[in-house]
């Protein structure tokens, strides 16, 4: 598939992904014994096309690994449904799931962790051809032929992981994770723990794999810099909910939660005057604790335009035990994710207007 | 692999030499003349002198310590004062007894150790893995001749299945593991219980790691997860334990052997340090200082096998 094939047929939604939440501890070891729960994923809502890079950016603690480890059900959720190719996966037994996974692969942030140090890298590469019965006879030569593709020479099947370095470790996770050819690719934080210039070749080498086999990403990052280049849209996730979905130039160019605002003037610009020049967005504090979420908007606590709209007047407030004035709307209501005329999503009671970015 | 088995040799000669020399300063540290000790309160001046004279000790220390040297090289490591006998081939009569109790001891406490290690990291958090880590953990806490007399009593005394005490020496083979069998049991038990919470521990890390993750994206099995992939990778520091215990093993066997009377080498040095035999004493040291050291070296051997990363040294 091409890149023209994927942009007009590429509508058809690949995974969708409907209220879904998981909600982890709740329950103590002993009987009536209750710990803390914490809600890692709260009510999520999205769809991958066929095809698409979906960019899915947080902070840690956002839920981003957590949605991840969902899609590919290595943690069962509390609620909600993920379709893949229009199939709910998250009542289906484990052989079903298993024939279902060769679909759907997963490359880790750690390069050192995500290899089995025993193991020679033709074998890993090799694993999941024997774990769904490709042919023998034919898997030595479609691993060689696979490796070549992450850009690694065939001679190096032989040797072990702890043989290479960082970058072409995270390339072996590629590897394997492209063997079977899957529709879906989860890449948890892929290029995070690699030296920029290794970030570089990998998210290329990523966007080549993608051109030639049409092979859908949910790209998870905790910053906005590094899914740029690679997104077709991005999801910006805060305290387990979806604060933000647009359309990748739209999201940079004008972002509407000032989450995402914030996050965005965190990215260094490759510019000096620019960046001496521009202000920057501080956030207030830490990201809150997920056992004890804030009411209303979960971001009120940390959100500079809830400030601001409060200082401009015209709305009804209410002080916070800090004797900080906020919009009432944004303590006491959570936002619903709304869709705009342009087919993006905000959930904010306030979003930001082009004029306001700024600020 | 082979530089790796070079330098693992070398690294044992340093050892072996080390080993030698801390004996021989350990021995020269006890206060006291060895020649009075051993001709007693009644000896003449004389013939104190004649056997400091023919043992080496009016020599300087250094001189002493090069011939004490190129004689534990060629296997000579002095009389017995007692029976006169030359003091290895005493340890070496004492070694089988001890070396198939620990040897059963230890055979015992993998057996058992290493499947309850396993099934308590993946039934982690159940009460199986609750009720096993518990029994682990008393098992750890009792002294081992505790657990032995206990043993002798519900087990010998009361049941009558095992005889209580003595070796069988002069039986025949099938008498002599009736006989191994309580004492095996016994300082199998205690090392089985810490077998078996390393295994716990060192499961639970593989598991935790990212492969392990990706191997369960990829949709493998159970089953070959953790046999295949998690045990592979757990063994390296399983074995390590083992090489440990191994030692602790031989270090116990000595308390089983004095509750349970029977020879060994414990008994042996127990004996010797008695009476103040300290020819055997040292010679005793020696040897098992030596097994151990030779256990840890087959151990090194084994990681290059099993542990791709060892090879290269790096």
């Amino acid at each position: 598939m091409t890149v023209e094939a994927h942009g007009t047929n590429g509508a058809e939604t690949l995974l969708q992904i409907s209220g879904l939440t998981k909600v982890f501890g709740g329950k103590g070891w002993l009987p009536g014994a209750r710990r803390p729960s914490v809600h890692a994923v709260d009510n999520v809502n999205l769809n991958i096309k066929r095809g698409e890079t979906l960019g899915i950016v947080g902070e840690t603690g956002s839920g981003k690994s957590t949605l991840g480890r969902l899609v590919l059900r290595l943690l069962d959720p509390t609620k909600g449904r993920i379709a893949f190719e229009g199939l709910d996966i998250t009542g289906i037994s484990g052989g079903r799931m298993r024939q279902l996974r060769s679909d759907m692969q997963m490359v880790f942030q750690d390069p050192y962790g995500s290899l089995d140090p025993r193991m020679k890298v033709g074998a890993i590469v090799a694993e999941p051809m024997h774990v769904h019965g490709t042919e023998h006879s034919s898997i030595a030569s479609r691993t060689a032929d696979i490796l070549h593709r992450v850009g690694l020479a065939p001679a190096m099947a032989d040797r072990y992981p702890h043989e290479f370095s960082g970058g072409q470790r995270q390339r072996i996770g590629i590897a394997r994770a492209i063997a079977l050819d899957p529709k879906l690719l989860i890449l948890d934080e892929p290029v995070s723990a690699l030296d920029v210039s290794v970030q570089a070749q990998i998210l290329n080498l990523l966007r080549d794999i993608q051109r030639q086999s049409g092979v859908a990403y949910m790209f998870i990052a905790h910053e906005l810099a590094v899914v740029r280049h690679i997104s077709d849209r991005i999801a910006v996730m805060y305290l387990g909910r979806i604060v933000e979905l647009a359309h990748r130039d739209r999201l940079y160019a004008a972002p509407r939660h000032p989450y995402t605002a914030s996050l965005l003037s965190a990215v260094p610009i490759p510019d000096l005057k620019a960046e001496r020049q521009r202000k920057r967005i501080a956030l207030h504090g830490e990201i809150g604790s997920a056992t004890a979420l804030p009411s209303g908007c979960r971001f009120h606590p940390r959100c500079f335009k809830a400030r601001l709209v409060a200082e401009k007047g015209g709305v009804a407030t209410s002080t916070l035990p800090s004797g900080l004035a906020l919009p009432a709307r944004c303590i006491d209501t959570d936002p619903t994710l709304v869709e705009s005329a342009s087919g993006d999503h905000v959930a904010c009671h306030f979003p930001l207007e082009p004029d306001d970015t700024a600020t | 692999m082979v530089s790796y088995l070079a330098r693992t040799l070398v690294q044992l000669a340093i050892t072996l030499v080390g080993i030698v020399t801390v004996v021989f300063f350990l021995m020269r540290a006890i206060p006291g003349d060895p020649a009075l000790y051993m001709l007693g309160d009644f000896a003449t001046e004389a013939s104190v002198e004649a056997l400091r004279a023919r043992l080496g000790l009016d020599l300087p220390v250094y001189q002493q310590y090069l011939l004490f040297m190129q004689r534990a090289l060629t296997g000579d490591l002095g009389q017995s004062v007692v029976t006169g006998q030359p003091a290895l081939r005493e340890i070496l009569s004492a070694l089988p007894w001890s070396l198939s109790l620990a040897v059963t001891g230890l055979m015992i406490a993998v057996a058992l150790g290493v499947p309850l290690g396993i099934l308590s990291a993946i039934r982690q958090g159940t009460w199986v893995d609750v009720t096993i880590m518990l029994v682990a953990l008393i098992g750890i806490s009792f002294p081992v001749f505790w657990v032995g007399l206990v043993a002798i009593l519900l087990l010998s005394h009361q049941a009558g299945l095992f005889p209580a005490l003595g070796a069988a020496t002069g039986g025949g083979f099938f008498t002599q593991i009736h006989h191994l069998m309580l004492p095996a049991l016994v300082l199998g038990l205690s090392v089985a219980a810490y077998i078996a919470r390393l295994t716990r521990s060192a499961m639970l890390e593989v598991l935790g790691q990212d492969y392990i993750r990706v191997a369960r994206a990829m949709g493998v099995r159970e089953n070959r997860i953790f046999f295949r992939l998690a045990l592979r990778n757990a063994f390296i520091p399983i074995l390590a334990v083992i090489g440990v215990t191994f030692a602790w093993a031989l270090g116990n066997a000595i308390l089983v052997e004095v509750v349970f009377s029977r020879p060994g080498l414990g008994s042996t040095v127990l004996k010797a340090i008695l009476a103040r035999d300290y020819q055997l004493v040292q010679a005793g040291v020696l040897v098992l200082a030596t097994g151990i050291v030779l256990v840890n070296l087959t151990l090194d051997i084994l990681y290059g096998v099993i542990d791709p990363r060892m090879r290269t040294g790096s």
